[in-house]
């Protein structure tokens, strides 16, 4: 009935490469992985097939049976129990088909449930560095409309394909039971049906590979133009951008006209060949008399074989659509499998030794994060280019210098974000590499400038996988300062069906989108207070607050840096006032280091630095 | 080409093509006759078999069988190709409204509005009024046609029987009537919690360093879980509610196949009827089933079509915020730009609050100030990619609404910090400065030739092979400082960049783009910040160089970078929406005020090289504080 809708996202080039297949062993394979647990639905479906079309085939040999003995015979009596047992075929068809779909959803619907578990497990798996290049929306897809066609697949694809032959297989079977030169008259249409088929099925495969690739140029072309809207309007490119629109559009449209004729041909052939192939057999049955006439057993074969032939090609008239639904859903699996393929594990438990043997700690220190000479670069682009440092426990150190100096990338090689490509860091003697990963980012945690926060409650936030009871989180939210916005938020007493009356039932929209950022940043160090970490690390924000809003963090800061070891990427006059040791970096080196006092009597980058510091603050 | 927005309803696109859609009809009238002939002459084909109604010939019967059978085949193949292709041709025109349409609607509806919604009503909404416009059309002239002509075949056998067959008809009116309403509400709850599951995964994405370094792993996989499972129920709830609507539709059909069979039964054996008709009318009934069930189907297209509909109408009512100026163009503009009290508002915040700047012809201004003091927007309004009041900006004396928009852009170059690059060769992306260039996906389109789809529209048309760019391409890419980065790349100014210029560097990216401004010869350059990713040393050599070309040019430069500024003829100090200084570098220094500020908090690059350069030093000399320094 439908012509086929490939419903085709913007995507990567890559996406576009395998097209037009609607089988696939590989994929299928791969896809049975996720099928097998579910076996036992497969096997009730299996047999529940074979039951709904057995109760409709039976209905036209009723027929039969009700037209020989009854009808031509002028016998009324027993018909009523023709008539009843045709009814009971009804309703068990109805009751087994019920069933049959619902098993075959069920399968269906868990083993997609199990696979977008498995592909959300194996993303979530993934370094920094797969994310970076991964767009979000790409990813989404993969979850979201690749496995819906795949449940289409299921839904209305390869099983119905499956049965429908089943049930073709049967109908032939039967039809040579009652009559063999009838059957094989009806096998003269076959040569057509099959060149008919054949047609179809190529000229599909051609168009539904044509419309898919120039849909996703088209969305691609369409996403360009949304996105770069400035520029289209100043340099005027409206009209021209319109023109290449419409060549897109226009092969998008001419794409389809082949899979139309095709649909067209086959829904109008199948029924053509039918009315074809009763004719044949009539015309065989009236030669084969001759003179003489048809007897009631032989009228009632030709009806009940009329209502077989109807059913035999039903089946093969929307075999356009559901071809398209296996291409989609090969389509869908194989962007999917490339995906399951594509392997960059997050910081994989020692990994093979360094490039460059790491020196020994030096002796006799009680350095708790150490960098020995550290190299990193992005691409061919070098960031952070030998860095040495260490951090003593209890102490803080300050990091400071330009956007781009590499400071960040400092705190993400220490979580291991991103392995270090040359040198080593140390937490307490030992490589971060050689460290558990769980270990590590349990002793280690991080605050960032951009606070993300997820839905649902402050007490989620702060908490966040922490096992601790509510006082110890409300606790933390009071100490860091984080409880005046909440409180504000709160129901006024008395009244507390409006909100919450309590503060950590305070509710966390998208993002926390309803918190400013300021209040955002203390409930992340509120956060990082409950995790008591062993190791903080502190990125400052850049962000300009309001004063009041400063002076809160300030002591929301302090209060989380109190007897900690802690490095920070300071911005803050006071932060870096405070701290132990001062570091300043410059494109990926530190040009300077010592305290506050050395370094401005050095007058160097940093009494330059602190100048600004000393005018913003 | 557009259709006014007053007339505009769900079939005006698809109106412009009645013409072949009412010969598509006529087919369907023709082959829905034809289709239910057949049955006719099946049953007379048993009757002649056994004698009864010797009529006509059984050899006649299956000859005229065949040539009905072929005839019915023609008529439907051209009502299909008919209708569908006037529906495909009617998308191609809304597709193209829609785009032209967005095209002209101002940057700020993009910042209100999503791409991602607006991307989903041009591909997922066309396509299902398309559905509705194709499979749509077709059923609702087809069902009806076909029922009227299998009531009209029946009553000439038996009107009483058929009285008794077309009985359960009613009830599936009723029954379609419940499971539609079941469904909507199934369906409903489906997307709900798509969007719910969707929504995690999007959060989940999006703070994946969270994710890591607070080892939440386990948290969030337990919730994802919860939503997958949530919507594998609402999936289940849909698909049972489906489950039931086939068997109850196909039962309820087959109780008119029961009381024929009883009913005429009977009459078959009293002989008020023939075993042929008998036959025939079975046949009827059968046919009817396919679309009774495809009738619900038929209701939901139409239903979903709709509401598409209504998405992409709001979207074509949009009017632009932006109109068209309708003065005449000016002949020669000399690029004498005047701001006078310029009031900018947005969301209801003031951004500009009475700005006044006068830009002379041939002069540099350099406009200062922190981020989010107006600079920018100052910029766009002199673009009107934001909307200005009347009396507040002029060009050449001229009021700038007053202009036509193409001729007040035409006259301005503009190079923004955000360099947007379109991916295509980097010798178009320059062209388009002054109108040339493709944005066609090249590497597309080759890949399509590579699969053999490509059609003669979309062949791939080298611009930069054979006889080498335009000459304004190439000088507009050496004044941008990109003649190094080019002869680096094997493929020079042919290299396909890739989406939004991935596959270059942040300061690669920007050198593009003001090739590009560079290319329009404007009058009026604006460079909005369009070195900052650029190191202060090849931005020294690019502004050294680009003297030459704002020479005879009224150029207005923001940048962060004082030694950028420090040569302007005059720099305009930006703070809170509002002018607050404007003068040369050295009166404002002395002036000892804002920019004053701001230059010694933003340490000369030439000072700051020469620090970095003695702390080195001073760093190896010490035998490096950390030790394992090199």
């Amino acid at each position: 009935m439908t012509t086929a809708t490939a419903t085709a996202p913007a995507r990567g080039p890559v996406a576009e490469q395998v097209l037009g297949k609607a089988y696939d062993l590989r994929l299928m394979q791969r896809l049975w992985r996720f099928v097998r647990p579910h076996w036992r639905l497969l096997l009730l479906t299996a047999f529940l097939t074979p039951c709904t079309i057995g109760f409709q085939l039976a209905q036209p040999y009723l027929l039969k049976l009700g037209v020989a003995h009854h009808l031509e015979v002028g016998r009324a009596e027993g018909l009523e129990r023709i008539v009843l047992a045709y009814l009971a075929l009804v309703a068990l068809q109805g009751v087994s088909s019920f069933f049959e779909q619902v098993s075959l959803q069920l399968l269906g619907q868990r083993s997609m449930h199990d696979l977008r578990l498995a592909i959300y497990d194996h993303v979530l798996r993934q370094r920094a560095a797969f994310f970076d290049r991964m767009p979000v929306g790409r990813l989404m897809t993969r979850m979201t409309n690749d496995i819906e066609s795949l449940n289409e697949m299921f839904a209305s694809g390869v099983v119905t394909l499956f049965a429908d032959f089943g049930k073709m297989v049967a109908i032939v079977v039967i039809m040579l039971f009652v009559d063999v030169p009838m059957t094989l008259m009806m096998f003269l249409a076959f040569p057509f049906l099959f060149l008919l088929i054949n047609y179809a099925r190529n000229a599909m495969r051609r168009s539904f590979r044509a419309i898919r690739v120039r849909l996703a140029a088209m969305n691609a072309f369409v996403q360009e133009h949304l996105s770069g809207i400035r520029v289209v309007q100043l340099f005027r490119r409206e009209t021209v951008a319109l023109r290449e629109y419409n060549e897109l559009n226009a092969g998008h449209r001419d794409a389809y006209l082949e899979s139309i004729r095709a649909d067209a041909a086959m829904y109008a052939g199948v029924e053509a060949i039918a009315a074809l192939a009763f004719a044949g057999i009539v015309g065989w049955v009236a030669y084969s008399l001759g003179a003489s006439k048809a007897d009631g057993e032989l009228a009632s074969t030709i009806v009940m074989f009329l209502a077989l032939i109807n059913q035999f090609f039903a089946p093969v008239k929307d075999l356009s659509a559901k071809y398209a639904v296996m291409q989609g859903a090969m389509a869908a699996m194989e962007r999917i499998v490339e995906l399951l393929d594509t392997d960059e594990p997050d910081a994989p438990e020692a990994t093979a030794a360094p490039a460059r043997p790491a020196l020994p700690p030096a002796p006799g220190t009680d350095a708790l994060v150490d960098f020995q000479d550290v190299h990193f670069a992005y691409g061919a682009e070098p960031v952070l280019r030998g860095i040495s440092l260490e951090v003593r426990r209890g102490s803080t150190v300050a990091v400071v210098g330009a956007t781009g100096s590499g400071k960040s990338t400092l705190i993400k090689l220490l979580t291991r974000l991103y392995e270090t490509q040359s040198g080593a860091i140390r937490i307490g003697g030992r490589d971060v590499r050689e460290l558990p990963v769980a270990e590590l980012r349990r002793r280690v945690t991080v605050v960032s400038q951009d606070v993300f926060l997820f839905r649902g409650t402050v007490a989620d936030n702060v908490a966040l996988g922490v096992d601790v009871d509510p006082r110890t989180l409300e606790e933390a939210v009071r100490r860091v300062g984080a409880d005046r916005c909440l409180v504000r938020r709160l129901a006024p007493d008395g009244q507390g069906t409006t909100g919450p009356t309590r503060m950590l039932d305070v509710e966390v929209s998208e993002r926390g989108n309803n918190f400013s950022s300021g209040e955002k940043q203390l409930l992340a160090f509120a956060r990082a207070l409950v995790r008591d970490p062993e190791i903080l690390i502190l990125d400052e924000a850049t962000a300009h607050v309001d004063p009041e809003a400063e002076e809160l963090i300030e002591r929301g800061v302090a209060e989380l840096m109190r007897g900690r070891t802690t490095l920070v990427i300071a911005h803050r006059l006071s932060t870096i006032r405070n701290a132990d040791l001062i570091v300043v970096m410059d494109h990926g080196k530190i040009v300077e280091r010592g305290t506050h006092d050395e370094l401005v009597a050095a007058d160097g980058v940093y009494a330059a630095l602190e100048r600004t510091f000393r005018r913003a603050g | 080409m557009r259709p006014p927005k007053s007339a505009l309803t769900v079939w005006t696109y698809l109106g412009r093509y009645r013409g072949p859609i009412a010969i598509g009809i006529a087919m369907l009238v023709a082959t829905n006759a034809l289709s239910l002939s057949i049955p006719h002459f099946q049953g007379e084909m048993v009757d002649a078999l056994k004698g009864d109604h010797p009529a006509r010939s059984v050899p006649g019967l299956v000859w005229l069988t065949v040539a009905l059978a072929a005839g019915f085949a023609v008529t439907r193949v051209a009502s299909r190709i008919l209708i569908f292709n006037a529906a495909r041709a009617a998308e191609f025109d809304l597709r193209s409204d829609l785009f032209g349409h967005l095209l002209r609607l101002e940057p700020a509806f993009y910042r209100k509005h999503p791409t991602g919604d607006t991307m989903s009503r041009l591909t997922n909404d066309v396509q299902t009024v398309r559905a509705m416009w194709g499979a749509g059309v077709l059923n609702l002239v087809n069902t009806p046609l076909f029922y009227l002509f299998a009531l009209v075949m029946m009553l000439q056998v038996d009107p009483l029987l058929t009285l008794w067959a077309v009985l359960p008809y009613p009830t599936i009116v009723v029954v379609g009537r419940i499971f539609g309403r079941r469904i909507y509400t199934n369906s409903r709850e489906v997307q709900a919690r798509l969007g719910g599951m969707s929504n995690q995964l999007q959060e989940d994405l999006g703070g994946i360093h969270v994710i890591k370094t607070y080892g939440l792993e386990d948290l969030r996989r337990k919730s994802f879980l919860a939503s997958s499972l949530r919507l594998l129920d609402a999936n289940m709830g849909l698909a049972r509610v489906r489950g039931q609507l086939v068997p109850v539709l196909g039962a309820l059909s087959s109780f008119g196949t029961v009381i024929v069979l009883w009913v005429g039964g009977h009459g078959v054996i009293r002989h008020d009827i023939s075993l042929g008709q008998f036959t025939a009318f079975l046949g009827y009934l059968g046919m009817m089933v396919w679309p009774t069930v495809a009738l619900g189907w038929m209701l939901s297209l139409l239903q979903r079509g709709k509401a598409s509909w209504s998405r992409i109408e709001d979207l074509l009512r949009q009017e632009p915020g932006i109109a068209d100026g309708d003065g005449p163009a000016l002949a020669d503009v000399r690029g004498d730009v005047e701001i006078r009290d310029l009031h900018v508002e947005i969301d209801g915040r003031p951004i500009l609050d009475g700005v006044s700047l006068r830009l002379a012809p041939g002069t540099v201004t350099a406009i200062v100030g922190r981020t989010g003091s107006g600079k920018s927007t100052l910029v766009d309004a002199l673009c009107r990619l934001i909307e200005v009041p009347p009396g507040t900006v002029f060009l050449d004396g001229r009021d700038i609404r007053s202009l036509p928009l193409a001729a007040l852009r035409g006259a301005i170059g503009y190079a923004p910090q955000e360099a947007f690059l379109f991916s295509t060769a980097i010798a178009d992306n320059v062209a388009m400065g002054y109108g040339a260039g493709s944005a066609l996906p090249r590497a597309r389109a080759e890949e399509l030739e590579r699969a053999g789809a490509a059609t003669s529209s979309m062949r791939v048309e080298a611009i930069a092979e054979g006889s080498g760019p335009d000459t304004r391409i190439r000088h507009a890419a050496d004044a941008a400082g990109l003649g190094r980065d080019l002869a680096a790349m094997p493929d020079g100014f042919a290299t396909v960049v890739g989406e939004r210029g991935i596959t270059l560097s942040g300061g690669q990216r920007q050198r593009v783009a003001l090739a590009r401004a560079l290319a329009s010869a404007p009058r009026v350059l604006l460079l909005d910040d369009s070195l900052s990713s650029v190191d202060a040393e090849t931005e020294r050599i690019i502004l050294e160089r680009l003297k030459d070309v704002m020479r005879d040019r009224t150029s207005v430069l923001i940048s962060h970078r004082v030694a950028a500024v420090k040569g302007a003829d005059q720099i305009a100090v930006v703070d809170a929406g509002r002018i607050v200084e404007c003068g040369t570098h050295d009166q404002l220094l002395a002036k000892g005020g804002l920019y004053a500020d701001l230059y010694a908090s933003q340490l000369d690059p030439d000072e700051l090289a020469a620090r970095v350069h003695r702390a080195e030093e001073l760093h190896l000399a010490e035998g490096a504080v950390g030790g394992g320094a090199r």
